[in-house]
């Protein structure tokens, strides 16, 4: 089980801001960000992905582990 | 230092002390943008005594920004903000110095500009100029203390500080579509907290005290009234060079798919013009031209065949955001002649009052 975090427009695309997914073969996170935008049709929004905390490539290999908490941050505009 | 009275408080901090006031009183801040964020960052800098302070914007005060931007008076409705700002200021410190810019930061003046401060507040609603501050804070090496809202989320962080990661190792893709607050919605604290959040990184920056977000990134929200920061790291293949600079902001025909209303206004009357507003039915002001459809931006996809491919259309929405993302959208499906309207319904307006219906 993992946890995914969205954040700003594109929570708005999710209509939640967190929810918990669980996989029964290895996920890389490329794979689980093109699950999500199949799901959720992300098109023109732009984010980086953090997992546990930190910013990293989108077209990382990096392997998913239990209890691993991924986050979508699209850029903010307002002020 | 005048009167070290007005900072007794701060000065018995062990942290900052006569010394600390000494460094507040040398340092030159800029920040861009005097609206909500920028309603939060200056009364704050200059209170504390930060010596001189560059405030930059070329809006005018709007009745719908006082909910937010809270150092303007209702009756400087229609004033410029920076005129405001640096009046405010100086009645609540009068011995600092404040330099007011009624202008754009432009590619042209940036670079110059930021030569002569030390440290460069984002507090702009924009995100190509966010790119743009950085930008020219890399090249000119200042640190960018960054700040933006979407809806009850804030960001923070301090960017080029000490060589450190920049806007671009967080963000790499340029995304000018960003929904900014006239588009979005928000509300003042969001802006007022994210805003004290920055005012409190250049503070720390000037002390040099506690931990400087730098290579982090804060995002605050105030609804669950969770804060999260987040890791990244500089990426040096994304450093830019002086022509780059050049390239990207001082070339022309990099705004070619973007018209100011002003330009247009005599083609309000033309019949092969069409005006097309893409914000959904109950947005306002209302923008009624001659010439006019409305088809709010997503249903513009599946309505594409209300529209002809050789006509020549102006798309606005309400502050220029959406009508770029429609522009792109027909130029995509081979619509040759269409261009958004810089500024949106709310640049329109002024140019139009007596055509709209508020």
């Amino acid at each position: 089980m993992i946890e995914v975090k969205y954040f700003g427009a594109v929570a708005e695309k999710t209509k939640c801001e967190f929810e918990k997914l669980s996989f029964s073969e290895e996920l890389s996170l490329q794979k689980l960000l093109q699950d999500l935008n199949e799901k959720y049709e992300f098109e023109s929004l732009t984010f980086s992905v953090a997992v546990n905390q930190k910013i990293v490539s989108k077209i990382s290999d990096y392997t998913l582990q239990t209890s691993d908490i991924v986050a979508l941050l699209p850029p903010f505009a307002g002020g | 230092m005048k009167d070290s009275t007005r900072y007794n408080r701060q000065i018995i901090l062990p942290e900052i002390g006569e010394e600390g006031q000494y460094e507040l009183s040398k340092a030159k801040v800029l920040v861009i943008g005097a609206g909500g964020l920028g309603a939060a960052i200056l009364p704050y800098l200059a209170a504390a005594g930060v010596g001189e302070i560059g405030i930059m914007d070329d809006d005018a005060i709007e009745i719908s920004n006082l909910h937010r931007q809270v150092i303007y008076k209702t009756s400087a409705v229609g004033k410029s903000k920076v005129d405001q700002a640096k009046l405010m200021i100086s009645e609540l410190n009068p011995e600092i110095k404040v330099i007011a810019f009624s202008e754009k930061l432009s590619g042209k003046n940036a670079l110059s500009l930021f030569e002569k401060y030390d440290i460069i507040v984002d507090a702009t609603d924009n995100i190509s100029i966010k790119y743009l501050i950085n930008d020219a804070c890399l090249l000119v090496n200042k640190p960018m203390v960054y700040g933006s809202v979407f809806r009850f989320q804030g960001q923070v962080s301090v960017f080029n500080y000490q060589n450190g990661p920049t806007y671009r190792c967080l963000y790499p893709d340029e995304n000018k579509n960003a929904l900014n607050c006239e588009d979005a919605g928000v509300i003042g604290v969001t802006v007022g907290m994210i805003g004290m959040l920055q005012a409190n990184e250049v503070l720390k920056i000037i002390l040099g005290i506690g931990n400087v977000l730098s290579g982090k990134i804060l995002v605050y929200d105030i609804l669950n009234s969770e804060q999260q920061k987040y890791d990244f790291e500089k990426n040096a293949n994304l450093e830019i060079t002086k022509e780059d600079f050049e390239r990207q902001y001082n070339s022309e025909g990099n705004q070619i798919h973007e018209v100011q209303f002003d330009a247009i206004l005599n083609e309000i009357e033309n019949d092969e013009i069409l005006f097309l507003d893409v914000r959904n039915r109950d947005e306002s002001p209302k923008i009624n031209l001659k010439n006019q459809i409305q088809i709010p931006l997503m249903h513009l996809e599946n309505e594409i065949e209300k529209l002809h491919k050789n006509q020549r259309i102006y798309i606005f929405c309400q502050s220029g955001i959406r009508s770029k993302i429609a522009t792109e959208l027909l130029q995509k499906h081979q619509f040759k002649k269409v261009k958004s309207i810089s500024g949106g319904a709310l640049a329109m307006k002024n140019l139009l009052k007596e055509k709209i219906s508020i």
